[in-house]
């Protein structure tokens, strides 16, 4: 199996976005109608919720909707309002460097199918900040790290619960393009419904950080973990921990992060099993790492034998062909 | 086996039908805005027909006509500049100037018209077009429920008709006997009450002197869906459980009657009367419904000036009762008229446009003057008015006034399921001398028929519909009378009717399982 990714500069949504949107729109759209048309809400409640909940990004929204062709049910799924139920696999760590000489990280295995990847590594200036994130529902991030410093990632929380709420990608550019800092963006998932549980990792340049338990039925949870995988306090979905290892890998990072003496530890922990998963076939092979140093504003992409770094404020557009088999990625 | 999409769309005919005869409805204001915000109009004060016309030919906010087809209110485009209408269904090919029909998308069954409208205001489409017109939008429906009130307001469009609250408590056919009651319009003897069986109908009855034969009606319904004949108990047990569930009844005296149906509006300036026109119904040509309303006419002659005196006299009082309400605007009053004593009673109130306002609204007085409409979009504008309302409905109520006019609305009478393949187009027809039909021109307006030889046919129904017991085929619209004096279907119109329908060709569908059938009358546009 084969991915690709590539790295794209546009700084404000154009042709570019466009052509993202046509070549994925045909399976965005099939997931979207997954449970039929009537299974999701209207655009005018999408248009509702984003305007109540993420003022800032409406009229960027009616822009996005109408790049892609201005039709209800593109708009329906735009709004990332209760879209249909997912989940992902995905371990996360924030490591603060003892020594002040590195500045910290924020590293994270994204662990998913191969053939549910955008693989756009997406550099927009959409609202005023230069924003950096692995794109996702075609402008939603799964993570990322914009100018001021704040890097973002999210891991599945382990729970079957799905609420009135937004996709959690969505939420993840909302902050990147809302907040500066990580009390920032905590206030934002204070407030924001979401329609699935998912744990969300904060770092920001002042070395502040936070791991953020939301949920659509409970409260958001200010917690600090330093390692995260796919439960919150404990496992409620049994199978699913089993099946994607969460509890080791969560275990095993902790003692990643805490024996680390330089961000590469924490890098090549993510890098090995149990926390480099190869389950390709069934939904759990991790297909790429991040790791975001807030301080440099520098981002990467890892894989076993391969680097792709990046300077948020100057993105250099390339593509990568990375291939996935059972034993490791290449 | 019927398909899946097939079933749906059955099962969605059948809902619609039941809710429609539920006609329940829920509720909240609307608003009027106050004369110093209505900033694109310069004119202060409308005193005349002329300053109306004046003011709507000029009107720069945009009003829309948002329900399923636009037959309720078809012409008022030409009245009233940047007048729109946006319907689900497209009876016109796409040829219509201000019809505006979004794509369709698949959507939840609709149950009723209130639905198809909920749906169309969260129709991406629908609120482009909304939005992209701008200015201060206005919206008019044939029916509207709560969560429209919410849609609208939502969108900044002002919802010009009293609340769908009022209008449900005003619709409850025990309220409006009381209201005409105040006003001093008799309802046919009556009683209203809860009855819990049999025996105590019969009770009830005795004590209002009701007689043996006799009518019994819920509080909601229309085209005799509700409407209970009980002689007998065999009669009342065929009726038990929908007569006893509701908490109070309409208890009546049968009468050997006509009815009949008169439209006005209830203004500040007093109430406006319009034509009273005859009601064509039950016919088996038309519907497979007996007592079902399917048409109308107006002409000179229909009643007695006695008649006609009486009904305009109860119309303007029932109006006026119903400002005092608070209920303002167009309405709709059948009356029964006993054939046997010519007296003329209070039927039942539709707080609302109808399916009579095309017939209303297109008659000699229309043109002479302005639609009756007009004085409704008036009334809810915020400009201030002060009108001669004695004078303007003692003119409509000069002979000459009225002219004759039917409409017919045409539904598909064979008990079986189909699939239409063709249909015929919305235009005009003509009818040769041997009284075959044929297809003519496109056109839109009504008033644009040249003699009693060519007909106005509005099509519902299209190809790729389901064609069902009771569905909507379309509606055709005559110059002249469709009935005979004894008000049996005239020759003429029977030729229009099988010459129309002669249009319609469709294919079968297979194995149709019976629970897949629609309800009778499912698809009920009007």
């Amino acid at each position: 199996m084969r991915c690709t990714f590539e790295a794209i500069r546009e700084d404000t949504p154009g042709a570019r976005w466009q052509a993202l949107f046509q070549l994925r729109w045909p399976a965005y759209q099939q997931w979207f109608l997954r449970d039929g048309y009537r299974a999701r809400p209207s655009y005018l409640a999408g248009r509702r919720a984003l305007r109540q909940h993420m003022p800032e990004l409406a009229e960027l929204y009616q822009q996005l909707c109408e790049l892609a062709g201005g039709g209800d049910l593109e708009a329906r799924f735009l709004s990332q309002w209760c879209p249909p139920s997912y989940i992902t696999g995905c371990s996360q760590a924030i490591w603060l460097d003892p020594t002040g000489q590195e500045g910290p990280v924020l590293a994270r295995n994204y662990d998913y199918a191969p053939g549910l990847l955008e693989g756009s590594w997406l550099s927009t200036r959409w609202l005023g900040r230069q924003v950096l994130v692995m794109s996702d529902c075609l402008w939603g991030a799964l993570d990322g790290i914009n100018e001021d410093g704040l890097a973002v990632s999210l891991s599945f929380g382990g729970r079957t619960a799905v609420g009135e709420g937004f996709g959690i990608p969505l939420v993840l550019r909302y902050l990147l393009e809302a907040a500066s800092n990580t009390a920032e963006a905590i206030a934002i998932l204070q407030r924001l419904p979401v329609h699935m549980t998912y744990n969300i990792s904060l770092l920001d340049k002042h070395s502040h950080w936070a791991t953020v338990f939301v949920a659509p039925d409970r409260p958001a949870e200010v917690v600090h973990r330093p390692a995260v995988a796919n439960h919150q306090h404990g496992v409620e979905w049994q199978a699913h921990a089993r099946a994607t290892l969460s509890e080791e890998r969560e275990w095993m990072l902790n003692q990643g992060v805490r024996k680390a003496e330089h961000a590469d530890d924490v890098v090549r922990t993510l890098l090995r099993p149990p926390l480099f998963q190869t389950a390709y076939g069934r939904g759990y092979g991790t297909l790429y790492t991040a790791a975001y140093r807030p301080h440099t504003l520098m981002a990467e992409l890892l894989w076993p034998d391969m680097r792709w770094p990046q300077y948020c404020l100057d993105v250099q557009e390339g593509v990568l062909n990375i291939r996935f088999d059972a034993n490791h990625a290449s | 086996m019927i398909s899946s999409l097939a079933a749906g769309w059955l099962r969605y005919c059948r809902q619609w039908l039941h809710s429609w005869r539920q006609a329940s409805t829920q509720l909240q204001t609307s608003t009027t805005l106050p004369p110093a915000a209505q900033g694109e109009h310069s004119m202060q004060k409308v005193s005349n027909i002329s300053d109306l016309r004046l003011l709507f030919h000029r009107n720069e906010r945009p009003i829309y006509f948002i329900s399923a087809t636009n037959f309720n209110l078809l012409g008022i485009d030409q009245w009233v500049n940047r007048f729109k209408y946006i319907n689900y269904i497209d009876c016109f090919d796409g040829r219509h100037p201000n019809v505006f029909v979004p794509p369709q998308l698949p959507h939840e069954e609709f149950q009723s018209i209130e639905d198809i409208n909920n749906y169309l205001l969260q129709h991406k489409d629908v609120v482009d077009y909304v939005e992209r017109a701008g200015g201060r939008p206005v919206a008019v429906f044939l029916m509207f429920d709560a969560e429209t009130e919410r849609l609208c307001q939502e969108l900044g469009i002002e919802v010009w008709f009293p609340s769908a609250s009022l209008r449900e408590r005003c619709d409850n056919k025990m309220e409006t006997v009381r209201i005409g009651n105040k006003a001093g319009v008799p309802s046919v003897p009556n009683a209203l009450s809860k009855v819990d069986s049999y025996a105590h109908l019969r009770q009830i009855a005795d004590a209002h002197g009701l007689g043996e034969q006799l009518v019994v009606q819920t509080a909601f319904g229309d085209s005799g869906h509700t409407t209970f004949f009980i002689s007998s108990e065999t009669d009342f047990d065929r009726h038990a459980e929908e007569i006893i569930q509701d908490p109070e009844v309409k208890i009546m005296k049968r009468i050997n009657c006509r009815g009949a149906t008169l439209e006005a509006c209830a203004t500040r300036s007093g109430t406006l009367v319009g034509p009273l026109l005859t009601e064509v119904v039950g016919e088996a040509e038309l519907t497979p419904y007996r007592g079902g309303w399917c048409g109308n006419e107006i002409f000179p002659g229909a009643f007695s000036e006695e008649v006609r005196a009486k009904a305009r006299d109860m119309a303007y009082r029932f109006g006026n009762q119903l400002m005092a309400e608070g209920y303002r605007g167009y309405f709709d009053l059948d009356f029964l008229i006993d054939k046997d004593s010519d007296e003329v009673y209070l039927g039942e109130l539709n707080p609302r446009i109808c399916g009579a306002s095309p017939m209303t609204n297109h008659a000699a007085f229309a043109y002479a003057d302005v639609p009756l409409f007009l004085f409704h979009l008036l009334e809810f504008s915020g400009i201030e008015f002060e009108l001669d309302v004695e004078e303007l409905n003692a003119r409509w109520a000069n002979p000459a006034f009225i002219d004759s006019w039917s409409q017919l609305v045409l539904k598909h009478t064979a008990n079986n399921v189909d699939i239409i393949t063709h249909a015929p187009a919305t235009g005009i027809y003509r009818m040769a001398d041997d009284g075959s039909v044929s297809y003519h021109r496109f056109d839109y307006k009504r008033q644009d028929i040249e003699s009693e030889n060519e007909a106005f046919f509005l099509r519902i129904s299209g190809p790729g519909d389901y064609r069902y017991e009771g569905a909507d085929l379309g509606i055709l619209i005559t110059r002249g009378r469709s009935m005979s004096d004894d008000f049996a279907l005239n020759a003429r119109a029977r030729n229009w009717i099988s010459g129309i329908k002669k249009y319609y060709a469709a294919k079968p569908i297979m194995a149709v399982h019976d629970e897949s059938l629609p309800a009778p009358g499912a698809f009920k546009i009007l």
